[in-house]
């Protein structure tokens, strides 16, 4: 069982800026969770303190029932999705793949052998397969967004996480990743906690949505439930006018089409 | 009211080429002239320096010939015939009058040069005024589509006089640099120990030879070859953690430290040689290598800190994060990301110290007073002070301290593009 919690979480920064007040959060095992909200609203604030990036002032997180607080990024179990991507530049495609593996200690190091494997399996499995010797200068936005994802995954971590990973794609790529996250998500049934302030995105990806503002949480349910009931002006702001504008535009386009 | 305006719009679109066109070889000598007002200018100091008054007084009238011509060229427009009959007779004066002064002075090189920069402007002025097209235009007779051919033959022209402009000026910065080194160069194949002489005319070895053969040219290189490799290293393991440091960790102090990085670089070198003088004395570096590696090191680390630094604020935060979530420490993060990153930028700042110290003299003239601990710029000077004017010696002896020089900018020229053009880190 891998679950997360957040306990009364906060983080204050010394300016006496609040960017996450008080946040309570149960994330089940193998849940796909979205964290949506306006820029500024503490999301990221709010994966960067679970990857162990980012301190917590208050509170406490836990993964897999362990409180993870002071433990280092790299000891949680996480895998991490950066919207810049951040691959090496100076690195290849496999030597990218397979950098978290070698630098695991102890118990947990590979044979060159099975990590070999590994970078193998993960490549083909986000259609990579040639490129692994090329560097990431050499790939397209897509592809390094697929060898991000497949560095973050190649660990088999216990929880997955992404921030806002799709914004810097064009639109069709964008939809064609969704598809392809969705997809891996659901073959390798990880936890996973997933950033955007895309209502579109939050709604296609999600068994969960958690929509934020200014670091309080304003509600949490499946994406439909909230489209139904929003609890709070904001919600009903940010996330239902926002689809039903969307759902009106396209109505008047093709609408005005057939008469 | 509306069609008024209109009409207004038309007919100024009608005269669109006309009111553009300008042909591009008249273009082509406003650009040009400037640069001969500029050597006119030169050549003016010149002969004030040599004394020649006489040639003062012609280059003067000169200089004002070709100041009315620049504001003739300049005023030559549609319509203005008269400025184009006025341009090419001041031009035949000034052709008159550079011939004239030729003449006159003593035709050396540079002479030769000047004489150029006068007549050949002016011949070119009298060609372009007197060119058909140009005196259609000058008429104000020219038709519309007329100008219209010339705007098109005015893009492929203009090009081409760009270009050959470009390299005249480009030609000019390359002797300019490259002249006094071929001085060097002949006076060090040149027998004997004279700065003049024919130039390239009697070609000999024998000062190659000498310093070559000379145990003190060797002791020297060796002493030079340590205190340079040693600042270097000791520089960049001072410099890397710290322009690191500045670059990612905010601390108290920062600021002023970094602040002061650079206040220590606003006062000239020789403001510290007494003090760092007691101090070395002091501590009894006089006469030793790691003296002058200490020395070097400290004054070199401000620049190599605040550009290592630059280049470290380039590599993005995402990457060491991405680092630390697979499992690297702080540590790690430095050494298997950041430093292989930044290897072209701490190859710029290495040859920078590396060449700082090479090429440094105050410091190892007064700190190292015996000859055995000479590094090689001391003893070249002490080629020209003690054992007489020993030119040829001093010149072959240059040459071969520039040459290792030449060889490192060569080897890292590839690494030198790449750390001064930094940023290339988006992955």
């Amino acid at each position: 069982m891998v679950n997360v919690s957040f306990r009364n979480v906060s983080k204050r920064y010394e300016n006496g800026f609040s960017a996450v007040n008080e946040l309570d959060l149960e994330i089940n095992d193998g849940e796909f969770l979205v964290l949506l909200g306006p820029s500024g609203c503490g999301k990221s604030t709010t994966l960067r303190m679970l990857a162990g990036l980012e301190d917590i002032t208050d509170g406490e997180i836990s993964i897999g029932g362990a409180r993870v607080n002071d433990l280092p990024p790299g000891a949680r179990g996480i895998g991490m999705v950066f919207q810049s991507y951040a691959l090496y530049p100076h690195m290849s495609i496999s030597d990218n793949l397979s950098f978290g593996l070698r630098m695991q200690k102890g118990e947990e190091r590979m044979s060159d052998e099975e990590i070999d494997n590994l970078i193998v399996e993960t490549a083909s499995m986000l259609g990579l397969s040639s490129e692994l010797e090329k560097k990431p200068k050499q790939l397209s936005g897509g592809q390094r967004q697929r060898v991000a994802l497949g560095r973050a995954l190649i660990k088999r971590p216990r929880v997955l996480l992404m921030d806002e990973p799709l914004s810097n794609l064009d639109a069709e790529l964008r939809q064609q990743m969704r598809l392809e996250i969705r997809r891996l998500h659901d073959e390798l049934g990880m936890t996973t906690v997933y950033v955007t302030h895309d209502q579109i995105e939050a709604m296609t990806l999600a068994d969960r949505i958690v929509v934020l503002n200014e670091g309080e949480l304003q509600q949490h349910g499946p994406p439909m439930e909230v489209y139904r009931n929003p609890s709070n002006s904001f919600v009903e702001g940010f996330l239902c006018a926002h689809l039903n504008e969307i759902v009106e535009t396209a109505n008047n386009l093709f609408g005005g089409e057939e008469e | 009211m509306m069609g008024k305006t209109r009409d207004t719009v038309m007919k100024h679109h009608d005269n669109l080429a006309n009111l553009w066109y300008v042909p591009a070889e008249v273009n082509t000598l406003r650009n040009l002239y400037p640069f001969v007002l500029a050597i006119n200018l030169i050549s003016l100091c010149l002969f004030y320096l040599r004394e020649d008054f006489d040639s003062v007084f012609s280059s003067s009238m000169q200089f004002f010939v070709t100041l009315l011509v620049l504001v003739l060229l300049k005023k030559l427009d549609r319509g203005t015939r008269f400025i184009r009959d006025g341009l090419i007779g001041i031009s035949g004066l000034a052709l008159l009058l550079s011939i004239l002064q030729f003449m006159s002075g003593p035709q050396i090189f540079v002479d030769l040069w000047i004489m150029l920069w006068s007549s050949i402007p002016a011949i070119l002025v009298i060609l372009v005024a007197s060119k058909p097209d140009v005196t259609l235009w000058t008429s104000g007779k020219q038709s519309v589509n007329s100008a219209e051919a010339g705007l098109y033959r005015n893009r492929r022209i203009s090009r081409i006089h760009n270009i050959i402009l470009r390299h005249i000026a480009l030609v000019h910065a390359v002797t300019i640099v490259v002249l006094p080194i071929l001085w060097i160069v002949d006076v060090a194949v040149s027998p004997g120990n004279s700065l003049g002489g024919g130039f390239f005319d009697v070609i000999t070895m024998e000062h190659f030879n000498k310093i070559l053969s000379s145990e003190s040219f060797w002791i020297w290189a060796r002493n030079s070859v340590i205190v340079s490799i040693g600042t270097t290293i000791l520089g960049l393991a001072l410099a890397i953690p710290a322009g690191y440091a500045f670059s990612r960790f905010r601390f108290r102090g920062r600021d002023y430290a970094m602040f002061s990085f650079l206040l220590v670089q606003m006062f000239p070198g020789v403001i510290i040689l007494v003090p760092y003088f007691l101090v070395m004395k002091a501590l009894g570096l006089l006469n030793t290598s790691l003296g002058l590696i200490l020395a070097y090191s400290v004054t070199a680390l401000p620049l190599c800190v605040w550009m290592l630094k630059g280049f470290f604020d380039t590599v993005p935060k995402e990457l060491e994060e991405a680092a630390l979530v697979d499992g690297c420490s702080q540590n790690q993060v430095f050494w298997k990301i950041i430093l292989p990153l930044s290897l072209p930028a701490v190859a710029v700042t290495a040859l920078f110290s590396f060449l700082a110290a090479w090429n440094e003299f105050l410091l190892a003239l007064t700190f190292n007073t015996s000859e055995e601990m000479y590094t090689l710029p001391v003893g070249l000077a002490s080629l020209i002070s003690s054992t007489g004017q020993a030119w040829g010696d001093f010149a072959a002896a240059s040459l071969l301290v520039s040459l290792p020089v030449v060889i490192l900018f060569i080897a890292f020229q590839r690494f030198l593009i790449e750390g001064l053009s930094a940023g290339g880190v988006k992955g």
